[in-house]
């Protein structure tokens, strides 16, 4: 009885808000196609998998993927370089837009502003491929502007791409250049909602600007941070792996190899895809771990969570 | 479908008024052509034209049409890795053409053939192949060394002709301005390479000359021969080596430390590129046009082509050099052209038309199907001079003519074919020829690893301990060249790492499939 006239109760909502529903229809099948549909094949993890044989025609073996994984040295320090980028990442990172976007918010002038936006946002519409390129050019020995600066200064050039203590800095660093900005409008858009009033009052109080801003901006915005720093964290064990796998060589495998270039190298290079999603597996139950932890710390620190 | 009938009839109708072909003696199929779809990843070329002249004068002989439905492809060629990856993409994609052409197609036939993925071809071959079973008859080592552990052929070979693969090569006029004599061992290629470095030869004032260069890094490793180390066993790079019987890897041995020692000073001194790990490519034409390379270690036809720059770059020249002896006093040239490579054609297992397909690798084994394969169509790009194929002159004209012909078809490293060593000599220059006369000589080249077969124990032994050690060997490899850390001081726990990581595990199923393979 009581089911009956919920589902009557859905339906209704459905006729009523179907536009809304439709428009949520791509995503959907989106994450149908894309997200759920290859996770039938993450039994392969448990298989002697053969490309030839298939998903349902290879055998089981249980964990042997893994006992293999973890006694695998290159995977435990491709695990930790993991880690030890995406901190880098989280550390200098996430505040670069946050940052910029207050810088923004402090530039009075218009069309200073739109052409500066517009020239921080360009690099996020640049293929890796082509920044991959610009990356080894720049840090070139013989040709590159950092050398020939370096030069001006008496300083011997640095064959940066192959020295391994370089990788994690000119890594990090080519991932803010070119997302920084784009980051930015996310809280640019939250400073936007801020009340108005807010700021009047605090201009008859007689705040000055950098009052304004830690008193009022940043407490006003601290939801979105906390949100963006929680889906973040979810894709921690998500570097950009193509940029990774275009700058690192076997000289730098050291500090550059994570997780995800050593499931392509063990996966697609030499064909071992079994033991590849086992390595993707572990990587995703990690990350699942992780922004579970973060949500829970948010939700009792700060009342700000994503469920 | 029907533009398709079209031409067809159209390209029937010239069959028919062309007498000598009117008898289609080597035509396969009569009446309506036969479709056969293919995957085609040839080093240089990932696909495959169906405008390609070669395969419109094939279509013609023989009414076989190949459809390309190539997936994967890539153009990378600097591990071969590139290509195994677009074969397992091939398969993961659950559709296996009728015929599946690669380069580094043998370990692949040999893994999944014999579970049902490719067809064997050893009774199509006797049944139906006249020229291959021939051919197999007269050279049975070959066919030993492309059979997978079950016994069976699943890949029609390429098949190089000619011996001579990479030599060194030295700017000789350098040598002359500096009043340098020709190096003839290991110390005084040392020397030379120092006198490039610091004494200016090309006159510009500035010490930009960059003594050892290399479009290919692993070629710096190469000259571990000059201290009694191995690069590779085989012309694929960091291959396993056989020493009196039994397998080895080249990058576990003492020369291999002391070579690796002795390039780690070299780099520090500036005698080897400074970028020699990211240059690619372009690297023997960027440094030779611009006056700036002095040496290197590269194939005889295309580099000896370099001389031409003598036009633009006063006194250029650029020639082959014996391989300098090593710290014991040997020479030895480790690159050579191998009878056997593991690219070539296979028929995949799903195909409905093996008869008439093996009838048709068979084809590119006839009179007519290997000039085909070697030299392009007659008439448009050679012609028959004393029963002799010749280049017209305005295709070797065109530049590098290997290049001109994969643009049309020929020397495809994906097709099952023999190579014709008349084809490179016509473009070998004076250079090469003298190169090659020197090496004929001095009889450097040393006998190679053919390669094995595994079963699948074996197969899944290799897959899963080959991978981590090699990873690691590039890795220490490029570090110490690279001064990021000490051959010497490492060399004891590198030797512990690849004991940890399994490579005694790797060399056991290699040998069982080596012993197995070529009867111990």
């Amino acid at each position: 009885m009581q089911s009956e006239s919920r589902l009557s109760k859905i339906g209704y909502h459905l006729r009523r808000e179907w536009q809304i529903y439709v428009m949520l229809l791509p995503t959907i099948i989106w994450f149908i196609v894309f997200l759920y549909k290859p996770m039938y094949g993450l039994q392969i993890a448990f298989k002697d998998y053969s490309i030839f044989r298939g998903v349902d025609g290879s055998p089981w073996i249980g964990f042997e993927h893994f006992e293999f994984l973890f006694s695998n040295d290159q995977f435990i320090r491709a695990f930790w370089n993991t880690i030890i980028i995406s901190g880098l990442n989280l550390l200098f990172g996430f505040p670069a837009p946050i940052i910029l976007a207050l810088l923004f918010n402090e530039i009075l002038h218009a069309t200073y502003k739109k052409t500066a936006q517009t020239i921080v946002y360009l690099p996020h519409f640049i293929s890796s491929v082509i920044i991959a390129g610009i990356v080894i050019t720049a840090f070139s020995p013989s040709v590159g502007i950092v050398n020939t600066v370096l030069g001006w200064f008496g300083i011997d050039s640095i064959y940066f791409l192959t020295k391994p203590e370089w990788f994690r800095p000119i890594f990090v660093g080519t991932g803010i250049w070119q997302e920084a900005g784009f980051g930015s409008i996310v809280f640019l858009a939250a400073i936007a909602g801020v009340n108005p009033s807010l700021y009047e009052s605090a201009v008859v109080d007689g705040a000055n600007r950098w009052q304004m801003m830690w008193k009022i901006t940043i407490p006003s915005i601290l939801p979105t941070i906390l949100i963006m720093l929680i889906i973040r964290i979810g894709n921690v064990m998500e570097v950009s792996f193509e940029l990774i796998i275009l700058l690192y060589q076997p000289a730098t495998y050291s500090t550059a190899d994570v997780v995800n270039t050593f499931v392509y190298r063990q996966g697609i290079q030499s064909g071992q895809y079994d033991f590849a999603a086992a390595a993707g597996l572990f990587n995703a139950v990690v990350a699942f771990v992780l922004v579970m932890i973060a949500n829970t710390l948010s939700k009792r620190y700060s009342r700000t969570s994503l469920w | 479908m029907r533009k398709h009938l079209l031409t067809t009839a159209i390209a029937a109708t010239l069959v028919a008024s062309t007498p000598a072909l009117a008898d289609g003696h080597l035509e396969i199929v009569s009446g309506e052509p036969l479709e056969l779809t293919i995957q085609m990843n040839h080093a240089r070329y990932p696909v495959y034209k169906e405008d390609w002249p070669v395969e419109q004068k094939a279509r013609e002989l023989t009414n076989v049409h190949l459809i390309d439905v190539t997936v994967g492809a890539n153009m990378r060629t600097d591990e071969n890795s590139g290509k195994t990856e677009a074969l397992n993409l091939m398969l993961a994609s659950g559709e296996i053409p009728d015929i599946v052409g690669s380069s580094r197609i043998k370990d692949f036939v040999n893994q999944y053939g014999p579970e049902g993925a490719f067809l064997p071809l050893n009774d199509l071959i006797d049944e139906h192949a006249p020229n291959l079973k021939a051919f197999f008859e007269e050279r049975p080592e070959i066919a030993a060394a492309i059979s997978a552990a079950d016994g069976n052929m699943y890949y029609i070979p390429y098949l190089p002709d000619g011996k001579y693969g990479r030599a060194y090569w030295i700017r000789t006029d350098w040598l002359n301005t500096l009043g340098l004599d020709m190096p003839e061992t290991v110390e005084e290629y040392e020397e030379v390479l120092r006198a490039f470095k610091t004494q200016d030869p090309n006159g510009n004032g500035i010490a930009d000359e960059v003594p050892y260069f290399a479009r290919q890094w692993p070629e710096l490793i190469r000259l571990v021969t000059l201290w009694d180390g191995r690069s590779s066993g085989s012309d694929t790079y960091h291959d396993f080596m056989v020493v009196d019987g039994k397998l080895a890897h080249p990058y576990a041995g003492e020369g291999y430390r002391e070579g690796i020692k002795n390039l780690a000073r070299w780099y520090d001194e500036g005698l080897v590129d400074a970028e020699i790990f990211t240059r690619g490519s372009s690297a023997r034409d960027f440094l030779l046009s611009e006056n700036l390379g002095g040496s290197t270690h590269d194939w005889f036809a295309s580099t000896s082509g370099y001389n031409r720059l003598s036009s633009d770059i006063e006194g250029f020249e650029f020639k082959a050099m014996a391989p300098p002896a090593s710290v014991s006093g040997k020479r030895i040239e480790e690159h050579r052209r191998i009878p056997i490579k593991p690219d070539g054609w296979a028929i995949g297992g799903t195909n409905k038309h093996p008869v008439e397909t093996i009838k048709y690798f068979d084809f590119w084994f006839t009179e007519e199907g290997r000039r085909l394969a070697n030299f392009g169509v007659e008439g448009m790009h050679y012609d028959m001079v004393d029963g002799k194929a010749i280049f017209k002159q305005e295709f070797l004209d065109a530049g590098p003519v290997n290049r001109s012909l994969y643009q049309v078809g020929s020397q495809l490293q994906g097709r099952g074919y023999y190579q014709d060593y008349g084809y490179e000599i016509q473009w070998s220059n004076e250079f090469a020829l003298e190169g090659i006369a020197l090496y004929d000589e001095g009889d450097y080249l040393i006998d190679q690893f053919l390669g094995v077969a595994f079963n699948a124990d074996e197969q899944r032994v290799y897959d899963r301990y080959w991978g981590s050690i090699r990873d690691y060997m590039l890795e220490r490899q490029q570090a110490w060249v690279l001064g990021n850390g000490d051959v010497e001081e490492e060399w004891d726990d590198y030797m512990a790492q690849l004991e940890k990581k399994g490579l005694s595990q790797v060399l056991e199923v290699m040998q069982s499939a080596y012993d197995r393979q070529y009867g111990g």
